[in-house]
Parts: C-alpha cells; sequence; structure tokens
C-alpha cells in the first residue's frame, strides 16, 4: 500500500463515520415526523378532539405496525393505550 | 323564487320550527312540477318530511311522485355504515390479529362525537357529486341552522386537516427514504396510508369547490316574521358569507293574511309589520316569498300546493 492508498483508506474511514452518524440523525428526524403523525392519527385517545376520525377509519391498520414500533421505541413494553393493543 | 330552479343543489334551513321541512318540500314538489327530475333529502334529525308528505321515507332513494324521490339521512346509521364499509374494505388487506386490533380503534372512533355529523356530510357530499347527475336538483332540508351552518364548514376544516395529515405523512416518508440512502425503493409512491389521505384530500376539495358556486348551490333562508327568528337568519346570513355559500332566496313563513282581521289580530300584524321592515333591511337582497299563515297546518300534498303556489309566485319585494 503506498501512501496515496493509505489516505484514500482513511479518508474513506472517516466519511464512513461522518456519513452513518448523518445518517443516525437522519433516521431520528424520520422517527419523530412518524411520531409526529402517529399523534395526529391517534389524538381523540389522548383526550384532543379529532376532527376527522372517521376519515382514518381505513388507515387504522395500516398503522398498527407504526404504532407497536413507536410504543417500543419510546420505552413502553406493551401499547400504553387500552383500545390499541397491538401486542 | 323561479329563479332557484335552474339551481342544482338548494339548502334550506332556519331555525327550529320556521317550517323548513314544509318549503323545502313545496319547493321540491314546485321542482318537479316544473319537469325538473328532482330529490329531496332531509338531514334534520327531526325527520319530519315524512309527516309532511304523509309518506314513508327512508335511507333509500324512493319515488313520491313522477319526478321526485325523496330520502331521508339518518346520522346514526351513517355512522354505521361508514364504519361496515371501511371494515369490509380492510378485511382482504390484512392478517385477522391487525384486523381484530383495528377494529376496537374504529369502533371506538365510530362512537366519538362529531363522527355521527362526519357521515352526514359525507353522504351528502356523496349525493352532491355523484348522484348529481341522476337529477337535476337536490333540495336538502338541513338541520336547525347552527348545525347545518357547522356541517357546511366541514370540508374547509377538514380539508386543512386531512391535508396537514397527508404533509405530515409525505414529510415522514421522505426522511426515511433520505435516511435509508438512495438506493432505497420509493416508499412514498406506494404508501397507501399516503393514497388513502389523498383521496379524502380530493374529495373534500371538490365538494368545497361545489359549494362554492353560487351559480349552482345556494341556501334558502326560512324564517318567520318573529325576533328570534330574524336574528338567528341574520346571523346566518353573515356566516353564510363568510363560508362564501350564497343565499339564494328568503322565505318568510305563516305571515298573517291580508283578511284575517280583529283586534288581536290587528296588534300581532302591526308587530308583523315591524318585522317584516327589519327582515328587508337586515337580510341581503335576494328574492323573497311570502307564506301566509293557513288556516290549517300543513301536511300532505294538498296542503303542500298552496305552500309551492306562494313560492313560485311571480311576486315579492324582489321579485
Amino acid at each position: 500500500m503506498n501512501a496515496l492508498e493509505f489516505w484514500h483508506h482513511v479518508e474513506e474511514v472517516f466519511e464512513g463515520m461522518a456519513l452513518s452518524g448523518h445518517r443516525r440523525q437522519m433516521r431520528a428526524e424520520a422517527l419523530e415526523l412518524e411520531d409526529l403523525f402517529l399523534l395526529m392519527c391517534f389524538m381523540d385517545l389522548l383526550g384532543l378532539p379529532n376532527p376527522g376520525a372517521l376519515y382514518l377509519l381505513d388507515v387504522y391498520p395500516y398503522l398498527v405496525e407504526e404504532f407497536h414500533l413507536w410504543h417500543r421505541r419510546t420505552g413502553f413494553d406493551r401499547s400504553p393505550l387500552a383500545t390499541f393493543s397491538c401486542c | 323564487m323561479r329563479h332557484l330552479l335552474e339551481r342544482r343543489v338548494l339548502l334550506f334551513g332556519g331555525k327550529g320550527g320556521v317550517g323548513k321541512t314544509t318549503c323545502a318540500a313545496a319547493f321540491a314538489l314546485a321542482a318537479s312540477r316544473a319537469g325538473r327530475r328532482t330529490l329531496l333529502v332531509s338531514t334534520d334529525p327531526a325527520h319530519s318530511t315524512s309527516d309532511v308528505l304523509e309518506t314513508k321515507l327512508g335511507p333509500a332513494e324512493r319515488e313520491i311522485l313522477p319526478g321526485l324521490s325523496g330520502l331521508e339521512i339518518d346520522a346514526a346509521r351513517e355512522a354505521r355504515r361508514y364504519v361496515d364499509e371501511a371494515k369490509s374494505r380492510m378485511s382482504g388487506l390484512f392478517g385477522p390479529a391487525v384486523l381484530a386490533e383495528a377494529a376496537r380503534q374504529i369502533e371506538l372512533t365510530s362512537s366519538m362525537p362529531g363522527v355521527a355529523d362526519l357521515a352526514v356530510f359525507d353522504r351528502m357530499s356523496d349525493l352532491v357529486l355523484s348522484r348529481a347527475g341522476a337529477y337535476e336538483l337536490l333540495v336538502f332540508d338541513t338541520a336547525p341552522t347552527g348545525h347545518a351552518l357547522q356541517m357546511l364548514r366541514l370540508p374547509d376544516l377538514l380539508s386543512s386537516w386531512v391535508e396537514a395529515l397527508a404533509r405530515r405523512r409525505r414529510e415522514g416518508l421522505q426522511a426515511r427514504a433520505n435516511a435509508a440512502g438512495a438506493d432505497a425503493p420509493d416508499s412514498r409512491r406506494a404508501d397507501p396510508v399516503l393514497a388513502i389521505l389523498e383521496a379524502r384530500s380530493v374529495r373534500l376539495a371538490a365538494m368545497r369547490a361545489e359549494l362554492g358556486r353560487a351559480d349552482r348551490v345556494a341556501f334558502v333562508l326560512v324564517l318567520i316574521p318573529e325576533r328570534l327568528p330574524l336574528e338567528e337568519s341574520v346571523r346566518a346570513a353573515h356566516e353564510l358569507s363568510e363560508a362564501g355559500i350564497a343565499i339564494g332566496g328568503v322565505i318568510v313563513n305563516r305571515v298573517l293574511p291580508e283578511e284575517a282581521s280583529g283586534e288581536y289580530v290587528e296588534a300581532r300584524k302591526a308587530q308583523e309589520r315591524v318585522y317584516l321592515r327589519e327582515i328587508e333591511r337586515r337580510l341581503p337582497p335576494v328574492p323573497r316569498a311570502l307564506v301566509p299563515q293557513l288556516e290549517s297546518d300543513v301536511h300532505g300534498l294538498a296542503g303542500l300546493e298552496r305552500v309551492r303556489a306562494c313560492l313560485v309566485a311571480e311576486s315579492g319585494p324582489h321579485g
């Protein structure tokens, strides 16, 4: 390995570190946005009026999985909502 | 108020007890007589339309007379139907475990306050957007003013809410795609949640646009010459103009007839003239129709005939 190749490798390592940090940050941002979306869908269960709950009926089954992931990552082993106990 | 025969959708509204249902039914009768295929729809939870017409109306369209059909929208039933339809749509798409969990949430949702209104509004949208081809005129007998106005504002309220949800969803999907890297599949296009939200949003926008078309849709204010109905109508006129819904006419119902006399009646008539002048002055300058107080209350087709004649007569202060 010559000096140039060596520096290429070093560069790649740093780039990878920077990128993974960036990725992690982006993933966290994505999760935050998803949580916000879930919150808007489940407002009524938290006691907030949900103006279009009826319009979300078809959406709920698609959200069972996302809801499960949310409560796991928030630190609830089991669903905190009695009416939406996905596990 | 013959000019209203040219509209596609008429909404009759006013304070409870002023004769909305009678006027809506009489106007629907007038329209069908004038050769317009007409559907009379009662959304008033009191459902007096069946009583006025002396014929049983139900949730399905039914012909009452040649060219005139009717139906009554029942809020609880509509909410139920909406829920059942949503359930059947999803039954093919998910496993039983997911369905069982979602079903609980769905049942809970269907009993939330406001859901019944939304279901009625949804059915109204259906009729306005999809059944307008089968009929030339839809006549809605709405719930008492406050409630009706709240319902007519739903598309505004809901579309901003559904659009906000869709936007969050889109952002979430985009953020996830970005985080996954460039080679991730385009999850945005395939997302069923976003597809549902966008379809709802399109429909709400269509209903909103339709309600705002003054050449096709008009609200008819019904009142009697008394203080409280007058004040409520003035407020309603304000709110309708704020909501962008045109007022097409004003019907003053139960006006004491010229020929009535006697000391008591004269006193009432003097008071009535004050209110009639106020109605002239304070309500928007749209055509008026005066319907006299009849010697007996109106039910059945014969009674409606007399009201019908007043509604389409070529008179009135504004034509």
